[in-house]
């Protein structure tokens, strides 16, 4: 095809967009509800796993050392912690530490604890794990690999948090996919019959084309067209619209922000930080989907 | 050239549109298909066309083998041949000029080509002064004049006209296939099925008889109008 030829196919793309407009129209509709729903879905998707994430980062396991342990076992404890898989951070909590964090729960602190010499509570390691569903794996690992060191005296992990909080994110997924599954096959069905609809009131014209000599792509081209402008401006348009809604709906939710740090939630994702993938994703799926529904509609006319 | 040999159509519904037909118009030639409804003469350009495929014989259409013709060569037997429709069939979103000037498009013609042809032969069906109407703005003989400079403008070898005059006035008719004729003149060859036996009875010629899917009858008649005709 030569490239006058491809710029005639383009530009009939365009004029056909207008010259159909009540059907551009209708496309462009279903389009960007389409995108507006998966893409709200998503949103509310990320910032529910952000919510779990900022939960699980709330996990920590204490393992307590056992009395009169030297500086060098203390050492090697840490490194042992430190080169265990699925361990996020590892902190030392040494007895002092930890004998003046007791005694600022009490006012009379120096009348209850006034003579004990020195701290009667032992040393110990804070550790977090990166996969809380792993927790368990990684405490048993860490229990044989120190075994020979003798100075674990005990390991508190909060084990059946873990096991909610493993089962409510398995949960969550679920639904958040199952639900992002049925709008996604859903958006399809009502893409895939608006561009027929579109197509079908020109199937005489595809049919006229044909009986000219035209090939199938000089025929698909200005659709595909048609269909992706359509759907790179639906795509567009509806991360103006995302944009809007989400910065107020976080502007209201923001207003409550005692309630959300209580449920331990720091903030929420901000538009700033995401607006391109946002923006991008609509853009680049409202075009592909216009351009491929629209070219493949016009399928069932091309067979005369 | 339209060559049929021993050809036989029988549709999915098991209906027989065509059988045994043999039949051959050389170049040049102008002939006129007649025949009742449901005789076949649908599938006979049908089956010039591609549209469908022969059930059983021969069919070749400008140097084509329509049997072993790929589907993804379909449009090149297409652009050799100008089809005129009973209803026009022109495209409602582009103008007379645009109608004609896309069947050029379609076989990558240079624009500077496009740009001489399409006007001459607009002006040949005396349309000059209505280029940038839309069909919708044209008489159905206006129309029916677009179509056949649309099935002029690439130059075919073989021009199939279906029921051309089957929507415009009996007058217009007349105008329409003396046009045919005159492009018959000029080597085009030309197919004009019709039902209107006064047409055929004006200006004879060939005319070939369909009746049941068989050809009841094919030969020249005199014409009313031209003089020295059989």
């Amino acid at each position: 095809m030569k490239p006058s030829s491809l710029k005639y196919l383009v530009g009939q793309g365009v004029r056909n967009i207008w010259t159909n407009r009540i059907m551009s129209f209708a496309s462009f509709c279903v389009l960007l509800v389409s995108i507006l729903l998966v893409g709200f879905t998503v949103l509310v998707t990320m910032n529910i796993n952000r919510f779990v994430n900022g939960i699980e980062n709330k996990n920590e396991v204490i393992i307590f050392l056992v009395d009169d342990v030297s500086d060098e076992t203390i050492e090697n404890m840490g490194n042992l912690l430190r080169n265990t898989q699925n361990v996020s951070s590892v902190v030392f909590y040494s007895k002092e530490e930890a004998f003046e964090d007791m005694k600022k729960n009490y006012e009379n602190a120096d009348e209850l604890f006034g003579y004990f010499d020195e701290s009667p509570l032992p040393d110990a390691y804070k550790i977090k794990v990166s996969d809380i569903s792993e927790m368990k794996m990684t405490i048993a690992t860490i229990e044989v690999q120190s075994a020979a060191m003798n100075a674990v005296y005990h390991i508190k992990s909060p084990d059946e948090f873990a096991n909610l909080l493993t089962s409510l994110k398995s949960i969550l997924t679920l639904i958040t996919t199952a639900i992002l599954v049925a709008l996604s096959v859903v958006s399809m069905v009502i893409i895939s019959n608006a561009t027929k609809a579109s197509v079908f009131a020109r199937s005489r014209e595809i049919n006229i084309m044909k009986y000219v000599g035209a090939t199938d792509t000089f025929i698909r081209v200005p659709f595909f067209v048609e269909g992706m402008l359509t759907g790179v401006v639906a795509g567009g348009i509806a991360s103006v619209v995302t944009w809007f809604v989400y910065e107020k709906v976080i502007e209201i939710l923001s207003q409550e922000m005692t309630l959300w740090n209580a449920l331990g939630i720091s903030e929420f994702i901000p538009y700033s930080s995401i607006w391109w993938k946002v923006s991008l994703s609509y853009i680049v799926i409202g075009g592909l989907f216009g351009a491929v529904g629209s070219s493949a509609s016009t399928k069932k006319y091309l067979k005369v | 050239m339209v060559e049929f040999q021993d050809v036989s159509v029988t549709y999915g519904n098991g209906v027989d549109a065509l059988n045994n037909v043999s039949l051959k118009i050389k170049d040049g030639e102008f002939a006129f298909v007649v025949g009742p409804s449901g005789a076949g003469k649908s599938t006979l350009i049908k089956l010039i066309l591609k549209e469908v495929s022969p059930t059983s014989g021969r069919v070749l259409v400008n140097g084509f083998s329509i049997n072993k013709l790929k589907r993804r060569d379909i449009p090149k037997l297409r652009r050799t041949i100008g089809v005129v429709f009973q209803d026009f069939r022109l495209i409602p979103s582009m103008t007379v000029y645009d109608n004609v000037a896309f069947v050029l498009r379609v076989i990558d013609a240079p624009k500077k080509y496009i740009r001489s042809r399409v006007p001459y032969v607009i002006s040949l069906v005396g349309l000059k002064d209505k280029v940038k109407c839309y069909p919708k703005e044209l008489a159905g003989g206006e129309q029916q004049r677009v179509a056949l400079a649309r099935a002029l403008v690439n130059d075919p070898a073989l021009i199939i006209a279906d029921e051309p005059t089957g929507n415009i006035d009996p007058e217009l008719s007349f105008q329409i296939v003396q046009l045919l004729k005159d492009i018959n003149s000029c080597g085009t060859t030309v197919l004009m099925v019709t039902h209107e036996q006064e047409l055929v009875e004006h200006f004879g010629g060939r005319t070939i008889a369909i009746r049941d899917g068989q050809i009841a009858f094919d030969q020249v008649l005199p014409g009313a109008d031209v003089e020295g005709r059989i």
